[in-house]
């Protein structure tokens, strides 16, 4: 482990700055909020600021993206692909290690399977990755209860815990390794190790007097997706409270659905772009001919919370499918977010 | 690529987002944490802003017509042209349509433009009657024009009443605000035709025989005279004239109204006491295309006035607007009745204090809006239409007579092809403009992108038309516009660009006595008096219409939903929005009526078989969706199908598309 002094901040972003564009928590002079964002500045960045109100998945799994150019001659009949800008490497500067393990839920969906995605393997492949310990709960978070936090275990490439003086810094891959050198950083003492520990046990204990808004038993709620003994009444409870807005799909850290669309431009050429898409749409999965497996709005919210905590589905993120963050019980018009509906399920709440 | 903070653009409620820009493109948006009204949330239509705002459908150069083609000019082309046509125009040949999209500064501009400069009267949004209707109950029973309580508070709120609408479709997020009060323990009341979401998550859903809202209304108010439960010593000192109210009051016959109304008594009454009882009490109600007519706003505002919720923290009655900055543009006096900041248009006082202000000799001639100014025998040879939303135009064969439309717009549209000038304008992120939405939040929104090739924002090509008519303005830029604003309507004395840049609105009137804005009316600091609003009695205690006959046995009401906001010129420039609104109108491309279960069991009708609906002037054919939101005897067709709003609707009486509370009688005969 290593050492990084509080004023040695800027000479690491400084140095990320030069070969990727910088991301991370800022915070927003009108509103005082902390959103995760592109950095112009690197001195813009709060290590210390809460969790952000937005995941970093736009930064890899844009809400808008391009994927393919193409020009299409009427008379000829001809069809030119053209080329599209090359990605910029971008270094992401104070994960909270939810965020990071959203990240690697979204490896396992598009690259971790039969196919593998290009758009999403190039984004990855630049990616520069910080992670940094929540030495402090925030009041909407239940990492503790999807295994998620509070703080990184893999995945990163460097890792931060605040000790109040200075970052103890674990490396995790060899680009981290080298930054650390080029930085010459020094070696944390022999204590190091346990200090971190320490922290992070202490932050563990503080969830009861911190992290207030929620609680998620998510097991419990996994056991009752798995095998199926969650009563209709539930889901037409929390069917009748949603205002089918997609928020909670596109603020949650792990979901990956998407949609494509041709998009003509004036000048006559075509972009092919993927946007974010969510389960919580009709249209989403309707089929030809007017058959939909999920038209009522409870059997889609029913669809996204299985895809969330069900075994079946954790199985394939190799965890559940939520990693604790809480947004989206922040940002959801019928407050049905995560915490809720695990409540309901658990004690089968069906009416008030 | 970063986030930019800023205002949705697309209803009343006016949520805080933050726009993602990449290249000079809105490439996301995320919510904008913080935000006191919509604290961090955006409906399905704010959540695909995004999508809308890079659409390629823009006009991008300005143009002029030749016969049927359409020649790219430049500005200064486009303007000397304009310009010389409009001087062939007395004011009374001209008519101009604003707007509720456009920004307070460009309204502001384009009534300037009409009043000062063409000396015309007749100017108008299309979506704006409502709103008047509502800001003149409200100006004549408590003197303040618009939502008298504030949103803030509205999670405190103890008893919540909804009227019409289908407000979780509508204005979502405050349809939330609505459900987190409810969950925190606020009784709430839902008085629709339909079962809507939010009937369901009502503690109580009324339905009243559509047309007759305002008698429910006037029973509660009985009831609550009848049951002892008024503060009748109060009332004497707060109301102008209360003796008055209260003999009509005991005029009215009860019995009768419950069995007009088809609601229990007892349900009646029990709400009147919950109403009482309450210390924070919230009414609801729509305004803009889909609307309560006047009887009812003024019933509501009487049965508050009554209860003792008007004039007290806490308390409010909130039309609720649909288009962004709808109350704004009535604000800024696009209206025939209304100046720039409520001054009534028929008040000489109004017009030498405009005049003054200007300086400008002004007409005092009564103006009509636009629509009226399309009747076949009126004057008008002339129109000049801002950004207009709709895709069915209304009146189109007269328009297509007028010597001259001018348009101003910034996406390809409808009206653009019927115009002989089209001046391309800037859209919302492309400039700096003020939004006012429905609790009178006046918010800045700032420039984020530059404008595609040329494009020039609304206020300036106003300005230079204005100077090719003589007229010398030197508006430099919008935040110019909104100091002269300030100066002229009271309510925004004390807002400028400067101060909004660095707060998330501010709730008008700001002057000197509220530099910060005001949260709501205090019955204290009020104006005038109040005054229950009492109209010729004749149309407030009947039903709106006669009860259905034999011969059209159902009753037609007419209703908008998420999708198909609108007539959807704008849900289908987005993907997400329009794939919804598509599986509908693949479903049902002509169309779709509701029928309830019951009656579809009874004629024995099938989902999707077609039928016709025939009213005394029209008749239509629609598939028939059966649909356990209505009540037996109703039917219901949402507004969305192109040409079923011409062929059907337009040919019965105007008002059917104007208020909520309208019915209409029909038949529905199975086709063979």
């Amino acid at each position: 482990m290593y050492w990084l002094e509080k004023d040695q901040v800027v000479k690491l972003t400084g140095k990320l700055a030069r070969d990727y564009a910088l991301f991370g928590p800022r915070r927003d002079e009108v509103s005082g909020q902390v959103i995760f964002d592109r950095l112009d500045e690197p001195g813009r960045l709060d290590l210390q600021a809460a969790i952000p109100y937005n995941p970093p998945k736009f930064v890899l799994f844009p809400h808008y993206e391009e994927i393919l150019k193409y020009r299409y001659q009427k008379q000829t009949r001809k069809v030119t692909i053209e080329k599209i800008d090359k990605l910029q490497p971008k270094a992401l500067v104070g994960l909270r290690s939810c965020d990071l393990t959203g990240i690697l839920c979204l490896d396992r969906f598009f690259l971790g399977q039969e196919f593998v995605d290009e758009f999403y393997l190039e984004h990855r492949k630049k990616l520069f990755l910080i992670s940094s310990t929540c030495v402090r709960p925030f009041p909407q978070c239940f990492c503790v209860c999807t295994d998620s936090g509070p703080a990184a275990r893999e995945g990163f490439d460097l890792d931060l815990t605040f000790t109040g003086e200075g970052y103890l810094v674990l490396v995790g891959s060899k680009k981290g390794q080298k930054l650390v050198e080029e930085l010459q950083l020094k070696t944390a003492g022999p204590e190091a190790a346990a200090l971190r520990k320490k922290m992070v046990d202490e932050s563990v204990s503080s969830f009861d007097s911190f992290a207030l808004e929620n609680k998620a038993w998510i097991s419990r709620a996994t056991n009752r997706l798995t095998t199926g003994f969650v009563k209709p009444e539930v889901w037409e409870y929390i069917g009748h409270q949603c205002f089918e807005c997609g928020a909670c799909s596109f603020v949650c850290p792990t979901c990956s659905c998407f949609n494509v669309e041709d998009v003509n431009d004036n000048d006559g050429h075509t972009d092919r772009v993927r946007t974010w898409d969510s389960c919580s749409f009709e249209g989403y999965t309707r089929m030809a001919g007017d058959h939909n497996p999920r038209k009522p709005v409870e059997d889609r919210r029913n669809k996204r919370f299985f895809c969330k905590l069900s075994y079946s589905q954790s199985k394939k993120y190799l965890r559940p499918g939520c990693v604790g963050c809480g947004r989206c019980a922040r940002v959801c018009p019928g407050d049905i977010g995560l915490p809720n509906v695990v409540t309901y399920i658990r004690r089968e709440v069906t009416g008030e | 690529m970063s986030y930019h903070r800023g205002i949705c653009n697309f209803c009343g409620t006016g949520c805080g987002h933050l726009l993602l820009v990449e290249n000079n493109r809105a490439r996301g948006v995320y919510p904008l944490p913080g935000h006191p009204l919509s604290r961090g949330r955006l409906c399905v239509r704010g959540w695909h802003i995004h999508e809308l705002l890079q659409t390629d459908e823009r006009i991008i150069r300005p143009m002029v017509r030749e016969g049927e083609t359409f020649r790219t000019v430049s500005y200064q082309e486009a303007i000397d042209y304009t310009a010389r046509e409009l001087k062939k125009f007395s004011g009374r040949e001209v008519a101009f349509l604003g707007s509720p999209r456009a920004s307070n500064e460009e309204n502001y501009l384009f009534g300037k433009f009409a009043r000062a400069v063409m000396k015309s009267n007749n100017i108008s949004l299309s979506s704006d009657a409502g709103l008047e209707e509502s800001a003149r109950v409200l100006l004549e029973g408590c003197g303040w024009p618009a939502m008298t309580g504030s949103l803030s508070g509205l999670r405190q709120a103890d008893f919540i009443l909804v009227l019409g609408g289908d407000l979780t479709r509508q204005n979502p997020i405050i349809a939330s605000e609505i459900h987190f009060a409810r969950r925190a323990g606020a009784f709430l009341v839902t008085i629709s035709p339909r079962k809507t979401q939010m009937a369901r998550l009502s503690r109580i859903h009324l339905r009243p025989r559509p047309g007759t809202l305002s008698m429910l209304l006037l029973a509660m108010a009985r009831v609550l005279a009848d049951e002892d439960l008024i503060d009748r010593e109060s009332l004497a000192g707060l109301v102008e004239n209360w003796q008055a109210y209260s003999e009509y009051l005991d005029s009215v016959d009860r019995d009768e109204i419950f069995r007009l109304t088809g609601v229990e008594e007892k349900e009646v009454i029990s709400l009147a006491r919950k109403l009482t009882a309450a210390k924070s009490a919230f009414a609801f109600y729509p305004v803009g295309i889909q609307s309560l007519d006047r009887q009812s706003m003024a019933a509501l505002f009487n049965l508050f006035l009554l209860a003792g919720k008007v004039g007290r923290p806490g308390c409010g009655l909130c039309p609720l607007t649909g288009i962004s900055n709808l109350l704004g543009s009535l604000d800024m006096g696009l209206s025939p009745s209304f100046l720039p900041g409520y001054f009534p248009a028929d008040r000489e006082g109004s017009w030498k204090r405009l005049e003054e202000l200007w300086p400008v000799r002004l007409e005092r001639w009564p103006g009509k809006n636009a629509a009226a100014c399309l009747l076949e025998d009126n004057p008008v040879k002339a129109l000049l239409v801002v950004d207009h939303d709709e895709e069915i135009i209304r009146n189109l064969n007269r328009i297509k007579k007028l010597e001259l439309v001018v348009y101003f717009g910034a996406y390809q549209n409808a009206f653009s092809r019927l115009a002989k000038v089209i001046f391309p304008r800037t859209t919302y992120i492309e400039g700096d403009g003020t939004y006012t939405n429905s609790e009178r939040r006046v918010q800045l929104s700032q420039k984020k992108v530059d404008p595609p090739g040329e494009v020039r924002p609304l206020w300036e090509i106003l300005s230079r038309l204005a100077g090719s008519l003589g007229h010398d303005w030197n508006y430099r830029s919008a935040e110019d516009i909104m100091s002269e604003i300030s100066r002229v309507v009271p309510q925004y004395a004390g807002l400028s660009h400067l101060k909004l840049k660095d707060r998330l609105g501010i709730k008008w009137p700001a002057d000197e006595r509220h530099p910060e804005g005001t949260d709501c009316l205090l019955a204290e600091e009020a104006s005038q008096k109040f005054r229950f609003v009492l109209d010729d009695r004749e149309s407030s205690d009947r039903p709106r219409q006669s009860s259905p006959g034999q011969e059209f046995p159902f009753q037609l009401v007419i209703g908008r939903s998420n999708y198909f906001w609108h007539q959807n010129s704008i849900m289908k420039r987005t993907f997400i929005p329009r794939r919804e609104y598509n599986a509908l109108l693949l479903l049902y491309p002509k169309g779709f009526v509701e029928v309830s279960e019951e009656d579809a069991r009874a004629l024995g009708l099938r989902e999707k078989q077609t039928v016709k609906i025939i009213s005394e002037k029209a008749e239509v054919r629609l598939a028939v969706r059966i649909s356990p939101d209505i009540l037996p005897g109703m039917l219901y067709i949402p507004y969305f199908v192109d040409d079923m709003i011409p062929e059907f609707l337009h040919r019965q009486v105007a008002e059917l598309e104007k208020y909520e509370e309208f019915f209409l009688p029909v038949r529905l005969e199975k086709v063979a």
